[in-house]
């Protein structure tokens, strides 16, 4: 191979250092810009998470991002906060600290638009209430979430799973969630000690 | 607001995380209903209903934003600060903490055989979320039209999420804008 092209090979997707304040600037307008588009309670955005960490960004590999999903959705509180996680994932090589200042900065730019505009909601939900704008935006954007979070979810399958076994128990977890009412925690605690066995791999 | 308590943003603060200890894995809103209604008695439930439904409706995670509904009644937007903080304060550090770990350790073969494993639940949790509020739309042929057009354009032509919303979302609501005669 020549040169020119092993280089290529190797510099397809360069990580980009949040050292440098233009790129730290350029990734908190993403985080902001995306908080509006967060429906069906921010769901819709993990395709476009993995798209800014893995693909443009190359802060995580695909495999650390479907770590960093179970991460998030394993541990308590809204699994919204995976948004912290991919920000310590963009400095967490430059020392600890700034990875969690990296994510503190994240997830602030994530929720901060969408919080103004839920207070600005919140305090003026009488007049919005009987408005064909609520009405319309209710109803019309019900559906969209729902092809999204289908989409969504194929593509947290395609990144998790490589093997039969591994498609095989997310299948069996799926049809748990919607027909009981078993905590996630346990399909969890059970899939990680099956990992540990080494009964699915990666 | 009726006769209920009127917290200070210090409690606002404090009560959500209260809010935020037990919520592993979602399933929130019975147990917040529960200190913000029933313990505290900041809202009664017709309230609480309300804002779990403006919370649902408007961008954002639905459990942070229930938050910054409840703060922003009482105090605008210091009482959201307030709230969102509390609700956040706790799990988020732990999260970073999880995190920290995750990234010094993940390298580890132990930690990594166990995460193989870990992420195939998730996935299928993932996997679940679609089919969870689909039955909502199975009565409306145009919903299920709508929803087939999004999942295909970004999982067959790769459609960014930003640019289908912006499209697909003012064609959704002229579609259903409410009509006062027939129909």
């Amino acid at each position: 191979m020549s040169p020119l092209l092993a280089s290529l090979s190797t510099t397809v997707c360069q990580p980009v250092s949040l050292g440098d304040w233009r790129n730290l600037l350029a990734v908190i307008w993403d985080f902001l810009s995306l908080s509006l588009f967060s429906l069906g309670g921010g769901n819709t955005l993990l395709s476009e998470y993995h798209h800014l960490a893995v693909d443009q960004y190359c802060w995580l590999s695909s495999r650390q991002f479907a770590d960093i999903y179970a991460l998030a959705e394993a541990a308590p509180g809204p699994s919204s906060m995976i948004v912290g996680l991919l920000g310590m994932g963009a400095a967490v090589k430059e020392g600890p600290l700034w990875g969690v200042l990296s994510g503190l900065a994240a997830e602030a730019a994530i929720l901060l638009p969408s919080t103004l505009v839920m207070v600005a909601a919140a305090l003026s939900w009488n007049r919005l209430r009987n408005s064909p704008w609520r009405v319309a935006f209710e109803r019309g954007l019900g559906p969209i979430t729902l092809g999204i979070l289908f989409a969504v979810g194929l593509k947290i399958l395609r990144i998790s799973d490589h093997d039969t076994p591994a498609y095989a128990v997310s299948l069996v977890v799926c049809v748990l969630m919607l027909r009981t009412k078993i905590s996630p925690l346990w399909f969890m605690a059970v899939a990680g000690l099956m990992g540990g066995l080494g009964l699915v791999n990666r | 607001m009726t006769e209920g308590v009127h917290p200070t943003r210090l409690q606002l603060f404090l009560g959500m995380q209260q809010v935020a200890l037990p919520s592993f894995g979602g399933g929130l809103s019975a147990w917040s209903e529960r200190i913000v209604v029933e313990d505290r008695q900041w809202m009664s439930k017709e309230e609480f209903i309300t804002g779990l439904t403006v919370a649902r409706l408007f961008p954002g995670p639905n459990q942070i934003n229930m938050a910054v509904y409840i703060g922003s009644r009482f105090h605008g937007l210091a009482g959201a600060i307030a709230a969102l903080c509390g609700i956040l304060l706790l799990p988020f550090s732990l999260l970073l903490l999880l995190g920290l770990g995750y990234f010094y350790l993940h390298e580890t073969l132990a930690v990594d055989r166990v995460l193989a494993g870990v992420i195939t639940a998730s996935a299928g949790m993932a996997l679940s979320m679609g089919f969870k509020i689909a039955g909502a739309y199975n009565r409306d042929p145009v919903a299920l039209l709508l929803a087939a057009c999004s999942f295909i354009a970004m999982s067959v032509f790769h459609v960014r999420l930003v640019p289908l919303v912006l499209i697909a979302g003012p064609l959704a609501m002229a579609w259903y804008w409410p009509r006062t005669e027939q129909r």
